[in-house]
């Protein structure tokens, strides 16, 4: 679906993002029907099952935002004991999803994850 | 039994979320995305994640329907919608590359839940395409020791869908 300039951009600018935000140890881009298309970590994730999983996770999110007539769906969040997952549309066929183990992070990583979302967005 | 929570599973494009969609007397839900790979050749969106729809049979029961994503990277769906069911409509699209090999596919993933509770296959589009025949089905079946009724149906029409679904039904009960 993108090209590989878009895909070495997208890869890019989630590598910048990780340089800037210590907190988040991964980020990746999907596709809304699941397939990986750029990825960045300091961990060593199965990023593959979880840009699938984000793509569900992503479209139950807009079908019940459609549901409630709440507009679109700006993000998900996972808020767990271990820490955070972030889903959020880049356009209306790539989702930016994020991780940090800091579970105080939110703020934080939501509004990174927001501004590499548009900038990718104005990338492609 | 009151409410029976059925699943719909089989191949990309057998017709799940048509099927659903023609039993449903409830506006369905359904998470279609736009596909962008080589799904797209063939129809322009792909459900992600799940369909749900319900309908109440003559004698009050109601049905709870579930349609799977069909591609085999969303397995982890299936296993996720087949908590609680009670059975499963395998569709097999018969104009498909390789219609007994995605059979084969889905009754090995769902064999366990098969064992529990019980299936129907239907199998859609054989005004495209004719082979395998019924009779190469229930072969198929009876070699793996499987005695499940094989249906030929189109699912946009709501008798065939019907059929299938009462049938399932009366195996539960029976």
């Amino acid at each position: 679906m993108l090209s590989l300039e878009q895909q070495q951009l997208l890869n890019t600018k989630l590598k910048t993002l990780l340089e800037h935000s210590e907190e988040i140890s991964a980020a990746l881009v999907t596709t809304v029907d699941g397939h990986l298309c750029a990825m960045h970590q300091q961990r060593n994730y199965s990023l593959d099952r979880l840009a699938t999983m984000g793509s569900s996770l992503m479209s139950l999110g807009d079908t019940i935002t459609a549901e409630l007539k709440m507009g679109n769906c700006r993000n998900l969040i996972s808020e767990n004991e271990s820490g955070i997952v972030t889903f959020m549309h880049i356009n209306n066929l790539l989702v930016l999803i994020t991780i940090t183990l800091q579970k105080n992070a939110l703020g934080l990583l939501l509004a990174h994850s927001r501004k590499a979302a548009e900038e990718m967005a104005k990338l492609l | 039994m009151k409410e029976i929570k059925l699943v719909f599973t089989g191949s990309m494009g057998a017709g799940k979320t048509t099927a659903i969609s023609a039993l449903s007397e409830i506006p369905v839900i359904n998470t279609d995305v736009s596909a962008t790979d080589e799904v797209i050749a063939r129809k322009a969106t792909t459900t992600v994640a799940l369909d749900y729809g319900e309908m109440t049979l003559s004698d009050g029961q109601k049905l709870r329907l579930y349609g799977t994503p069909g591609q085999q990277r969303f397995a982890y769906m299936w296993k996720i919608l087949m908590q609680g069911a009670l059975g499963l409509i395998i569709l097999v699209d018969n104009a498909g590359e390789n219609p007994l090999g995605d059979l084969e596919l889905y009754l090995n993933h769902f064999h366990e839940d098969i064992e529990k509770t019980t299936a129907v296959i239907g199998v859609t589009r054989m005004d495209l395409s004719k082979k395998p025949n019924l009779a190469a089905y229930n072969d198929f079946l009876r070699k793996r020791n499987l005695h499940l009724p094989v249906f030929s149906v189109d699912v946009r029409r709501k008798q065939n869908v019907i059929m299938m679904v009462q049938a399932l039904v009366a195996m539960l009960e029976y």
